[in-house]
């Protein structure tokens, strides 16, 4: 029985990614939307409750982003050669001015925390130097702080004179997504107590600091439920959740460790993207990426690439489509359509799936007269229609965002992984230390990567490409993480992968 | 002059032309890749010439293994070119093994030993099949774990190989190999040796001395003498094979060649090129039997060759300056050799200082530059300022604009490239106005030697030396151009550690060791190299080291110097990005534990927190200023 969800006109999508996954909530804001939902679970960190249901309350601090990011008159007002007192005052009247009165008209509580206005200003820039897209021409409720901690946390939204609320365009339920991933990986508890120890302390300075500028917290009205997911279990929720340990287990300080699992995060919920399109299409091949490692020459392998990056982008497309056709493959339709009301029957069948056609007919006029056959064909194009504007699109934003794909040296988009992908993979997969092809063989088996010419025997068997061509792509890899410092070269044939971080302890 | 000789100079074959050939054997020519030990053999035959003998101190070690009854088995490592066939072969003669059966096909051979035991050795595991080097393999491993004391398996590969075999028989027999992680750890320089199982890896055995041994055995070697009674050398003539040999073996300019030349094998070394016996001597051979010339065979000269090159008046392109970096091979003959690899990345030709340019192009015209012109330049007229040199340069001073516009010049250039190449290894020791390491790309490579030299006698290194390297470190911490000798920054920018400019100071270090905290600079036996160990709080575990390659040196400097960090090399930054995020690891870890352990310092409860931003006085010294932020619980 498939749960309701609420608020759309129709639902396939959903049953096949969850309510939802969504092309502008990038992997950082993701991430960051997961803390949210992690910080109102603190005593029982990615656990679900009895009921399996998930709630949270996100925090808003107005006043802290107001402080940040709406707030140009810092500086010009810091540069004046007035007093202390009057550059206090001056600033002031500016920021009464944009003020969005929701908690941040009496600011004089600053004063007290800061010696001098310079300080302030100081105290600012720090913080901006650190924040998400700082410089982007968001607006400025959707640009965030660097999480030092539970203070600095809040949630997307978007401020009027009407309030502030989340509209869902940044923060649209990809994070409660990862949170509700976790919580069923086998290993999500223990993941959950680790970052709960090390990303919501309260007393480490820079939370204190942030802390000192926003004063008391300021939450959400009201708690709310977390989104769906239709999968009680995945392996690719243990994939992430191991993922996640490992880099929580480097020896790194925990704020660049936070980079890589933003990273590691956008390429997991990637693969889980195109694996449930897969499944959904009916293609039992796992999920592939052949990459090019970028050199100076143009290989043959740029062109395969890119191949592979159309056929990945074409994969959802098809999974709505199949999942929209699906139903007409079951014995309930058959037996629908041998009734005395054909029409009637599928139409109810259809909107037990997919909530549409609505029982009222709806606004469109739809459900009234149409045949099985016709209703699926209306709503496989419209489902598409309307997976082509946000869904569709997650493969090309989330690649790109993760480092994965790039148009550089060529015509058009393909896999060629970028050197901050290439670190987050290495401190990730190697504990201390790796022979070189045992780390590309583990890339392909839990990445899906394809770079030398090992992984892409099937592909050399094919004839699409000769084994020269994947052996130098591998060897372009060996010398771009060499260059990284990430690996050992002990003689020609000889190299080992290096985890920098690395417990120290032999493996 | 005198011509005791009465045949026609120019008929009789040049008296060393048999030693002159089989020296080419030695040299880098496409045919002597592989089977190089049975390839030389051969060649020493046909020459009928007395063979160049090299000392090999591990096969003394080897031979003492076996002689002392010890059991276990043997594994000799390294990379191609090492000697492993070599040191096999010796072993195999020196316990009395027939040197028939030696070159037979087979590729497993047994001997028995003066004590009864049984020795199975494998001259190179990558000919064996999958089955025969399972066995071999599987004898070795019971010799070491089975308590088999009746035989010693001794066997020689490269270390790419030994570890694939091992980790597949692995696989195939469903287990992890008990020998693969003590032998990968071997290699690695870390891990315990083992008792039973000797492993000898001859890539880590070649330093300056082998090189200096290698030239001495070459250029000083007795089959040289013939040329005292060759044609080519009279009424003042120069044989460049003859000019080259001599010029290696020193007499003329004190040695100074041959040790420059050990200091650029000595930097490639440290950092990372190991460059092999058999890259040695092809280097050797190369310097002095290479040429230029479009006639010439491979780029190799023979003493047929001289009469010709010396009527055509190229013997400047026999230079042995430019041989040193394989000029006289095609482009991908030398990239291919590690040597001439690792010797181009110095970029001796391409790099060079404005006065040393100055002097090479306004030297023989300007009246100021004339003394040193000729003091460096035109006291050499074989290689240096050759006539061909001077008309040259005349012509690209003097000449029409063509000879200096639209790829005119581009003879001259050549030229130059080549001069610039001279003048890196004849420059003086001392010159205050021109130091031959500027000649490189590695411009502090000098004073990076003399610290390891220093380090290593125990002796204190150089103050602005150091001054230099702190400069540098602070500078890549915080991404500002501060200019601090007395402390070390540790600095963040609150969030990631990777971000450029890093204003928060997370701890301050004193750049000289006090009171058990701060830098100290000092020399690593395992690595070889210094290091640097910044130690955050007194106490063992407290400190995070920092291995100094010559490249990582070289970086340090240039950053002090004002250039940016990204600019000179990005691998560098990386390596010190991901020491800088140590450092901050570390300094959390130990505020943690002494949070933990000082109940008053936990600062919940405290009303205020301190923040230090990094700030510039006006003469670029940087220090930390305190803002205090008030909070209330």
């Amino acid at each position: 029985m498939r749960p309701t969800i609420e608020k759309v006109d129709f639902a396939v999508d959903e049953h096949i990614w969850g309510h939802r996954l969504y092309d502008e909530q990038l992997p950082h804001l993701a991430v960051l939307e997961f803390l949210g939902v992690l910080g109102s679970n603190l005593d029982n960190p990615l656990l679900a409750g009895a009921d399996g249901k998930v709630k949270y309350q996100p925090q808003h601090q107005i006043r802290l982003r107001g402080l940040l990011f709406n707030n140009p008159y810092v500086e010009s007002v810091r540069d004046k050669d007035i007093s202390d007192d009057d550059k206090w005052t001056a600033w002031k009247e500016h920021f009464a001015q944009d003020s969005t009165k929701m908690g941040d008209e009496d600011m004089d509580y600053l004063r007290e925390v800061f010696t001098k206005f310079d300080d302030f200003a100081k105290a600012i820039e720090l913080l901006r130097s650190s924040a998400f897209e700082a410089r982007s021409n968001k607006r400025w409720s959707s640009k965030f702080v660097f999480p030092f901690g539970p203070d600095a946390l809040f949630e997307d939204l978007r401020v009027d004179s009407g309030g502030a609320a989340n509209d869902r365009r940044f923060f649209a339920r990809t994070g409660e997504l990862l949170y509700l991933m976790l919580s069923r990986a086998k290993r999500g508890p223990e993941l959950g107590q680790k970052l709960v120890e090390r990303l919501f302390e309260r007393s480490v300075p820079m939370n204190r600091l942030v802390r000192a500028l926003q004063g008391p917290v300021q939450t959400a009205p009201n708690p709310r439920e977390v989104g769906y997911l239709p999968y009680a279990k995945h392996p690719r929720f243990d994939v992430m959740c191991d993922d996640w340990l490992a880099i929580l287990s480097r020896d790194m300080p925990i704020y660049d460790a936070l980079d890589h699992l933003i990273t590691s995060a956008g390429l997991n919920l990637l693969l889980y993207f195109l694996e449930c399109a897969k499944v959904t299409a009916g293609d039992v091949e796992p999920v592939e990426f052949v990459c090019e490692i970028v050199s100076r020459e143009r290989t043959k392998v740029r062109a395969l690439s890119g191949d592979s990056y159309q056929s990945n982008q074409a994969l959802s497309q098809r999974a709505i489509k199949a999942s929209v056709e699906s139903i007409k493959l079951t014995d309930e339709w058959a037996n629908a359509l041998k009734s005395d009301y054909p029409d009637a029957e599928c139409a109810k069948l259809m909107r037990a799936r997919f909530q549409w056609p609505s029982a009222d007919g709806g606004d469109d006029g739809e459900g009234g007269g149409k045949s099985g056959n016709e209703l699926v064909k209306r709503l496989a194009d419209r489902a598409e229609a309307r997976h082509d504007q946000h869904v569709g699109k997650i493969h090309a934003a989330w690649a790109k965002s993760i480092g994965l794909s790039s148009r550089r040296l060529a015509r058009r988009m393909r896999y060629a992984p970028n050197d901050r992908l290439l670190k987050t993979m290495v401190l990730t997969l190697v504990t201390n230390r790796m022979q070189f092809d045992e780390f590309l063989h583990v890339a392909k088996k839990r990445y899906g990567l394809v770079i030398g010419d090992a992984e892409g025997a099937r592909l050399v068997k094919d004839k699409k490409v000769d084994q020269e061509a994947l052996s130098e792509n591998q060897s372009n890899l060996e010398s771009r993480l060499v260059g990284l410092g990430l690996v050992r070269k002990l003689s020609d044939s000889c190299s080992f992968v290096e985890n920098p971080f690395g417990s120290g302890e032999e493996e | 002059m005198n011509s005791p000789m009465p045949a026609s100079p120019d008929s009789a074959a040049p008296p060393a032309s048999a030693w002159v050939r089989f020296l080419r054997s030695y040299g880098p020519t496409p045919t002597n890749l592989n089977l190089y030990d049975e390839h030389v053999t051969g060649a020493l035959g046909r020459a009928k010439v007395k063979p160049i003998t090299l000392s090999s101190p591990l096969l003394e070690k080897i031979k003492e293994r076996v002689a002392s009854g010890k059991p276990g088995s043997i594994l000799i490592a390294g990379t191609a070119g090492d000697g492993k066939t070599y040191h096999c072969r010796s072993l195999w003669s020196f316990l009395g093994g027939a040197d028939k059966e030696w070159s037979n096909d087979s590729t497993v051979k047994m001997l028995t030993l003066a004590d009864g035991r049984r020795a199975v050795f494998v001259k190179d595991l990558s000919e064996l099949s999958d089955d025969q080097s399972d066995e071999a393999l599987a004898l070795m491993e019971q010799t070491v774990f089975g308590g088999v004391d009746n035989s010693i398996v001794v066997a020689a590969a490269n270390h790419g190989q030994i570890l694939k075999r091992l980790g597949d028989l692995g696989i195939r027999e469903k287990r992890e190999h008990p020998l693969r992680k003590h032998i990968q750890d071997a290699f690695l320089l870390s891990g315990t040796p083992m008792d039973r199982l000797a492993i000898f890896d001859l890539s880590h055995t070649t330093h300056r001395s082998s090189l200096e041994e290698v030239l001495k055995a070459v250029s000083g070697h007795e089959e040289w003498d013939h040329c005292g009674r060759c044609t080519r050398q009279w009424d003042g003539r120069v044989c460049p094979i003859a000019e080259n040999r001599t010029r290696l073996l020193g007499a003329a300019d004190g040695g100074v060649f041959a040790r420059r030349l050990g200091d650029l094998v000595e930097v490639a070394r440290l950092n990372g090129s190991h460059l092999p016996v058999r890259d040695m001597l092809a280097l050797v051979s190369n310097m002095i039997l290479g040429h230029k010339g479009k006639d010439t065979k491979e780029g190799l000269m023979a003493c047929s060759d001289i009469a010709r090159i010396q009527d055509a008046g190229t013997v400047n392109k026999g230079s042995l300056y430019d041989n040193v970096f394989g000029a006289n091979l095609p482009r991908r003959r030398a990239i291919d050799r590690p040597v001439f690899k690792a010797l181009a990345s110095f970029g001796i030709g391409d790099e060079t200082t404005n006065s040393a340019d100055g002097l090479l192009v306004y030297g023989n015209d300007d009246a100021k530059l004339a003394p040193s012109f000729a003091r460096l330049v035109a006291n050499d007229s074989v290689y240096g300022a050759t006539a061909a040199f001077i008309a040259m340069q005349k012509q690209y001073l003097e000449g029409e604009d063509s000879a200096r516009v639209d790829g005119g010049a581009g003879e001259f250039l050549e030229l130059l490239v080549a001069q610039r190449r001279r003048l890196f290894f004849t420059l003086p020791d001392a010159d205050s106005d021109y130091g031959h390491w500027g000649m490189t790309a590695f411009r502090f490579a000098g004073d990076y030697l003399a610290m390891s030299t220093a380090l290593i006698a125990k002796k204190a290194m150089d103050e602005s030396t150091r001054e230099m390297l702190v400069r540098g470190l602070n500078r890549v911490m915080t991404g500002l151009l501060i200019d601090n000798a007395d402390k070390i920054f540790v600095a963040s920018s609150g969030g990631f550690t990777q971000s450029k400019v890093s204003v928060l100071c997370d701890t301050e270090a004193p750049s000289r060791r006090t009171g058990g905290v701060g830098l100290i600079v000092k020399h690593d036996p395992q690595t070889e190299r210094p290091l640097l160990d910044i130690a955050l709080a007194p106490g063992s575990g407290n400190s995070v080291t920092f291995s100094l390659t010559p490249v990582r040196f070289e970086f340090l400097c240039r950053v002090a110097e004002g250039a940016l960090p990204g600019s000179f090399s990005n691998e560098c930054l990386e390596d010190m990005l991901a020491f800088k995020a140590k450092l901050l690891r570390k300094a959390e870890l130990i505020r943690i534990q002494r949070g933990a352990e000082d109940e008053e310092e936990a600062g919940f409860g405290d009303g205020a927190l301190t923040l230090k931003f990094i700030e510039i006085e006006q003469n670029g010294h940087g220090f930390s200023r305190p803002v205090t932020v008030r909070i209330d619980a």
